[in-house]
């Protein structure tokens, strides 16, 4: 009975933080997986058996970096199995195959769509009084999750072979995610609504003039839905307040 | 029912597709068009599980989905449709299947095929089976997120040559 | 501004420029971050702070999914920030500095998409080495090649810096003679526009039902609340 060593796992585990070093637009994230599952293959397969295992990890995959941690740790119980001679409902390339997908798109809406902006917009909070508290916070609300996914997805992963997908099923991270985009949004308007009451305070202008900001905002919004891209939204309305202040002026 | 968005995409339901189509077209109705998912049980579920309530999600063999889509049952929903590879959505056009317009977003490497652009490779016969959709009267394009610009096919191709 | 100064800020690019895709991936790579780190070796984290923040937002909305590569805002927050310590001028308040260092490196942020595009190229090679190599049962060179993608990545975020930072500061010596002055007045203005179209970048590409009405409710009652209280 071959088994992977913790020490080899823990390597692996390591290995996952470079996953995405030879990222390339042929097969993405292939020699990334590769290299994390290297050390294990070392140990479950000899020679002949060590090569094709290799070439059978170089096919295409890609996935949310953090949710390639899950992935992972099932792929290497899997290749354990295998090189135990039991097979299981899936093969470790049917499983890669058909995992890859959707855990990309639960990682990218929990945590690119939803714990990133959330922490970014209350490391602003921060930011705009002029602490540098600011990067802490939004490090520290970021990471918690991230690492947490990252090695508790892989021991999972590990110990629960194909299984891990049930465990998905339960979390519905997708409708968590929307939860955090709704908040994000509330803290959002909230934001805006401190830094334009602080600028019309600053300037001396009544605070009830904070609320034209809003019709604005969704004027932004409207033509950023159109396509029309920041960089270009934002020199227009620069150019616009400059023009407004010289007209004064003059 | 409109279909918003009619799609190549070698990796069905991601990130692309639910984070940055579906809120940009306000879809709200997945349709995967694959004869092989269509069957999965297990990738059927991990589907669903990756996509937020609220959302609908079809997957069924690329013949049922073609007489769906042409029936009246999905009532007013927003589809965004979703085919594997080149030959799934030419068979869907040529059952009968009308679109105005066939994006192609992901389409991977694999022997015997070349690259496009950044995302997309393509052997002879996806260019036949393109060629032939375009036939029918759909514009295809090239567009991985809707914040990037859109490539006509044609130019792609010549670039392929 | 010392030559020390400048090695230190391509060092901290760079630090910052693989933890966007290549490793760790931990968000030093954020403009809420990376702009601080990059004050912090130059010696005013408070100026990095403010760059961050007026840039965190806007391109936050589009997220790294698949092949689609965002606009580099790592080196923007950087870049930025060095011009602004680099030029900051005893005739104007640093806030009126920053936005015009913000305003000449923003247009910039697409040299970043195309070098982290020809590093993925690069790439490429690397895999079709490492496919021979496992095909001629050489396994010894997987790690090595692996890693030497760190290298492509590192080389576009120092290249990105170098650009940003170059034609950066070669825009800010022709053209902050002229233009500043106009910065000058609605300089608090101005930030707020970076925040105001940030948001509105967030709204308009979220996929939360009713957005706009959340935010809106949320951003007059905030107002109620700070003018009434």
């Amino acid at each position: 009975m071959l088994e992977v060593t913790r020490l080899t796992l823990i390597k692996s585990f390591f290995r996952l933080f470079l996953l995405q070093a030879s990222w390339n637009f042929e097969r993405m994230q292939n020699v990334g997986v590769l290299f994390v599952v290297e050390p294990v293959l070392r140990v479950l397969y000899r020679e002949k058996d060590l090569q094709q295992a290799c070439q059978r990890h170089l096919s295409y995959f890609n996935t949310h970096p953090y949710m390639a941690s899950p992935v992972l740790g099932a792929t290497v119980a899997l290749e354990q199995m295998r090189a135990n001679g039991q097979e299981g409902t899936f093969s470790v390339d049917d499983f890669k195959r058909i995992s890859m997908a959707p855990y990309a798109a639960i990682g990218d809406a929990f945590f690119w769509g939803g714990v990133r902006p959330l922490a970014a917009c209350l490391a602003i909070f921060f930011a705009s009084r002029e602490s540098l508290w600011a990067p802490f916070v939004f490090l520290l609300l970021f990471n918690l999750p991230h690492l947490w996914t990252r090695l508790f997805g892989f021991i999972h992963g590990y110990q629960r072979g194909v299984s891990i997908v049930e465990l998905i099923q339960r979390y519905r991270l997708p409708d968590v995610a929307i939860r955090l985009k709704e908040a994000m949004v509330v803290l959002l308007g909230g934001l805006s609504a401190y830094l334009v009451v602080g600028v019309c305070r600053f300037e001396q202008v009544p605070t009830p003039w904070a609320f034209v900001a809003l019709p604005l905002v969704f004027l932004l919004v409207f033509l950023a839905r159109k396509g029309t891209s920041a960089l270009f939204l934002l020199s227009t309305v620069i150019v616009l307040i400059i023009t407004l202040f010289q007209v004064v002026k003059w | 029912m409109q279909i918003v968005l009619a799609r190549i995409d070698n990796r069905l339901i991601h990130g692309q597709v639910l984070e940055s189509w579906v809120p940009s077209l306000k879809a709200n109705c997945i349709v995967v068009a694959n004869d092989e998912v269509a069957h999965a049980v297990m990738q059927k579920l991990l589907m669903e599980a990756a996509v937020p309530r609220g959302i609908q999600v079809i997957v069924d063999t690329v013949d049922a989905v073609s007489e769906l889509l042409c029936s009246d049952e999905l009532g007013d929903a927003r589809v965004l449709l979703l085919f594997a590879t080149a030959h799934d959505a030419r068979r869907a056009v040529e059952s009968g299947l009308v679109l105005k317009k066939l994006n192609l977003g992901n389409m991977h490497a694999g022997s015997g095929k070349l690259q496009c652009s950044c995302t997309i490779f393509l052997d002879n016969d996806d260019v036949v089976d393109l060629e032939k959709i375009q036939a029918c009267g759909v514009s295809v394009t090239s567009q991985c997120v809707p914040s990037e610009r859109e490539t006509k096919w044609s130019k792609m191709v010549m670039k392929r040559v | 501004m010392t030559f020390i100064n400048l090695i230190m800020a391509s060092l901290i690019a760079v630090i910052c420029g693989l933890d966007r895709t290549a490793a760790l991936q931990l968000m030093l790579s954020r403009p809420i971050v990376a702009g601080p780190l990059a004050g912090l070796v130059l010696g005013e984290p408070l100026i990095g702070l403010q760059v961050g923040m007026l840039v965190e937002l806007l391109w936050l909305g589009r997220l790294p999914v698949g092949a689609s590569i965002p606009p580099d805002d790592t080196q923007i927050a950087i870049g930025a920030t060095f011009l602004s310590v680099a030029f900051a001028a005893p005739d104007f308040s640093t806030p009126v500095t920053i936005v015009f260092c913000l305003l000449v490196t923003m247009p910039l942020a697409k040299s970043g998409q195309f070098f982290d595009r020809m590093a993925r190229r690069a790439n490429n090679h690397l895999v079709k080495r490492v496919e021979q190599n496992v095909l001629t049962g050489d396994l010894s060179m997987i790690a090595k090649l692996h890693l030497a993608g760190i290298g492509h990545f590192a080389l576009a975020a120092l290249m990105t810096f170098v650009v940003v930072a170059g034609v950066g500061s070669l825009l800010c010596l022709i053209l902050m003679p002229h233009f500043v002055f106009w910065l000058v007045a609605p300089v608090n203005w101005l930030q707020l526009t970076f925040i105001l179209v940030g948001s509105a970048m967030i709204l308009a590409s979220i996929n939360v039902n009713r957005a706009t009405t959340l935010f809106g409710a949320s951003f007059v009652g905030s107002i109620l609340m700070l003018w009434l209280l």
